[in-house]
């Protein structure tokens, strides 16, 4: 066989390979969009042609109309929001000191840390519940984004830490040497230079709320808190099945999360790669 | 005069260190006032001794709640019932502060002999002061989140295992909880013939399903980026963007339009199927469950590859060119290539990752809980609620959320610690920082 016919056929190969996975990974991507946008409600009464039953807009005007749609869209990103924040305050300032400071106890607290993390903590459920219901925590945002900030700085004190022992230590003694107070070096001095990896953390931390289902479901109980997952959830539960109002919703949200990693995905691609070479 | 000096430097430095420690053992931050002038530090460190001192009283009758867990109380409202979780509960929680206040005084002590030890004693200003503590500050937020929603939940946890908590018969704060010993350690390994079957077919699952999954993931996800690499394409790009989808959506959603698509009876997929002609009855893509542990294992891959093409597609780029072109040169021909230079490197580098994938998958609730639910039902899923494609962590949620049989599920989770908390151990010592000694 001669080189030309081989390389066509490689190509024939890949591009049959390429297809197929496309049409896995597209196929209820094409569904959703389509259920968004069909009449009729439940998943048995959807067309298995895509948009074969024509367009209609009456599901997004359900979803703000009479569902409390807007109000989980607003509670989910105050709670991403607030979330990501305080994870990046707190995980940076332990990280700052676990990094530069030398005391009683530290190698102790970051084995601990360590060995916590892997733990999903959910398990802990029941005691969660109870510690929230004694400071009051239970039914509210707060509550909920303590557990999530708290599972959080575990990994990410850690993942903070390695990124602070690559600087170099004279950047900090010379701003300690000019007189600055320690709390000022670290706002004003590593905040700044661990820029990359705090805008990683708080794009991984904004990103988690939002698709979290069991903290949710433990802590929040009115109709006014719920969040997004909890809300799309209810809709197609074992009692009903609004398939193309919770197809709507989801569209809604995936928007934005797919412009966004489409985007970054070079930057993706490389923070990636090097977290592996780093290891 | 200078002979008549009968404690040489030395030896009063000894005397005066001596003195600091003793003091300071005997009550917190009293070296620090007598003999180093340190006020505002020891004053400090005082204060908590005597707020600790204050709460003596109290923190006994908590330690002893902790032990009995309250005696049921059957005459009473329910209201006044001794509740039996909030004694456990705030019985961890004085135990952690015990050893908090604990950790404070080795401080306290280990500080004052090391100040004793410096010459220069000038008393610094309240800014200072703070600027000095930094490191404590600093940690506070951290273990005090960590401490009360990581730490003392796991605890309790634990703790829990060894009651008998659970519904119907011991739900506080109408009855009391007691502890049990390794009663429930009994009844799921070998003592109930049901629920020992359950937790072996569910934790063989797990094993399987953590494998399968990490594997499917990863080698789909190095087959693709390599093929995304090698093919030279220009439509390449668009492809790497397509295929980033599933990563990007949200997979509570993902999950659940699967969830529906597949369904026997009303699923798209089915249905498609039937009306081409392919199939006569419907596929019971979540109903059996042999066909359930494939179907959620393949639409697992469906999410996962992405991870995994992105990654290798990184630590692709982060190969050499010259590594390339030195095997090219040598007639390495592309197969070769794969084989012998590019996969080596790539799994040398991902190791880790594989390993956290590992864990991620035995925990992965949501790949399970979203897709199937755990179903379909089995024989012993009326008395047990775990279904057939039910893995430990989703069993655990079903036992606490469904059957409020808090013992057993909290049993499963000390498994659960016990299989990972070694796989973490061993990932710590192959970083580089832990074996340079760095930490």
């Amino acid at each position: 066989m001669n080189p030309k016919a081989r390389t066509k056929i490689n190509a024939v190969i890949v591009l049959v390979f390429l297809t197929i996975t496309s049409i896995f990974v597209l196929y209820p991507v094409v569904y959703v969009i389509s259920a968004a946008f069909s009449p009729g409600n439940s998943i048995a009464s959807l067309n298995i042609i895509p948009f074969g039953d024509g367009v209609t807009l009456e599901h997004f005007r359900h979803l703000f109309t009479s569902t409390n749609y807007p109000i989980w869209f607003k509670n989910t990103l105050i709670i991403a929001l607030a979330t990501s924040i305080s994870t990046v305050l707190i995980a940076s300032l332990g990280a700052y000191v676990f990094s530069r400071f030398r005391f009683t106890l530290r190698k102790s607290l970051m084995t601990a840390l360590l060995i916590l993390q892997i733990f999903p903590s959910f398990v802990g459920m029941a005691a969660i519940y109870v510690i929230l219901l004694r400071i009051g925590g239970h039914d509210t945002l707060w509550g909920l984004v303590l557990v999530y900030v708290a599972g959080n700085v575990p990994y990410n004190t850690w993942l903070v830490k390695s990124y602070l022992d690559t600087i170099p230590r004279s950047l900090d003694e010379a701003a300690i040497i000019d007189g600055a107070s320690h709390f000022k070096t670290w706002l004003m001095i590593i905040m700044p230079v661990a820029r990359p990896i705090l805008t990683f953390l708080a794009i991984a931390s904004f990103t988690g709320p939002w698709m979290d289902f069991i903290f949710p479901k433990l802590v929040l109980r009115s109709a006014h808190k719920q969040t997004l997952a909890l809300g799309l959830f209810s809709f197609i539960t074992d009692k009903k099945n609004e398939f193309t109002n919770f197809a709507a919703g989801s569209l809604l949200v995936a928007i934005p999360f797919i412009i966004f990693f489409v985007t970054f995905q070079k930057y993706l691609i490389t923070s990636l790669g090097a977290s592996t070479v780093k290891e | 005069m200078g002979a008549s000096i009968s404690i040489k430097p030395q030896q009063r430095r000894d005397s005066t260190k001596n003195k600091v420690l003793i003091s300071s053992i005997l009550f917190m931050g009293l070296g620090h006032v007598l003999y180093l002038k340190q006020y505002l530090k020891g004053l400090f460190f005082a204060a908590i001794e005597v707020v600790f001192i204050a709460y003596l009283p109290k923190i006994t009758v908590v330690l002893g709640n902790l032990i009995t867990l309250g005696e049921p109380q059957p005459h009473l409202p329910i209201r006044q019932r001794p509740h039996s979780m909030f004694m456990l509960i705030d019985g961890i929680i004085v135990l952690a502060l015990i050893f908090i206040f604990i950790g404070f005084y080795i401080i306290s002590v280990r500080s004052a002999v090391a100040e004793s030890d410096q010459s220069r004693r000038s008393p610094i200003g309240l800014r200072e002061g703070i600027n000095r503590a930094l490191p404590m500050i600093g940690l506070a937020p951290s273990i005090g989140l960590i401490l009360f929603f990581v730490f003392i939940p796991l605890v309790f946890s634990a703790c829990v295992a060894f009651t008998n908590y659970s519904s119907p018969g011991h739900i506080p704060p109408n009855n009391t909880v007691d502890w049990v010993g390794l009663e429930n350690f009994k009844t799921l390994f070998g003592g109930h013939t049901t629920w020992t079957g359950a937790l072996v077919r569910v934790a063989l699952w797990t094993l399987t399903w953590a494998v399968l999954a990490t594997a499917t993931c990863y080698f789909g996800g190095m087959l693709t980026a390599v093929v995304l690499k090698e093919s030279r394409m220009r439509i390449a790009g668009f492809f790497r963007i397509l295929f980033i989808l599933p990563y990007a959506i949200p997979s509570v959603i993902s999950m659940l339009v699967w969830q529906n698509l597949l369904n026997g009876t009303f699923g798209t997929l089915n249905r498609t199927l039937f009306t081409l002609g392919v199939i006569a009855k419907p596929i019971p893509w979540l109903g059996d469950p042999r066909l359930a542990k494939f179907t959620a294992v393949m639409i697992n891959l469906w999410a996962g590859f992405p991870y995994f093409m992105l990654l290798t597609l990184g630590s692709m780029t982060a190969i050499s060119q010259d590594v390339y072109e030195a095997a090219e040169i040598d007639g390495a021909g592309k197969i070769q290539l794969f084989w012998k230079i590019i996969l080596p490197i790539v799994l040398y580098q991902t190791a880790p990752l594989i390993i956290m994938s590992f864990t991620h998958n035995v925990n992965n609730f949501g790949a399970i809980f979203f897709l199937t639910g755990g179903g379909p039902v089995v024989k012993d899923s009326t008395l047990t609620s775990s279904g057939g494609t039910d893995i430990l962590i989703t069993w655990i949620y079903k036992l606490t959320v469904n059957l409020m049989k808090y013992h057993y599920a909290s049993v499963l989770a000390v498994m659960v610690f016990l299989v990972l908390a070694p796989i973490a151990m061993i990932n710590l010592r192959r970083t580089r920082s832990f074996r340079e000694g760095e930490l």
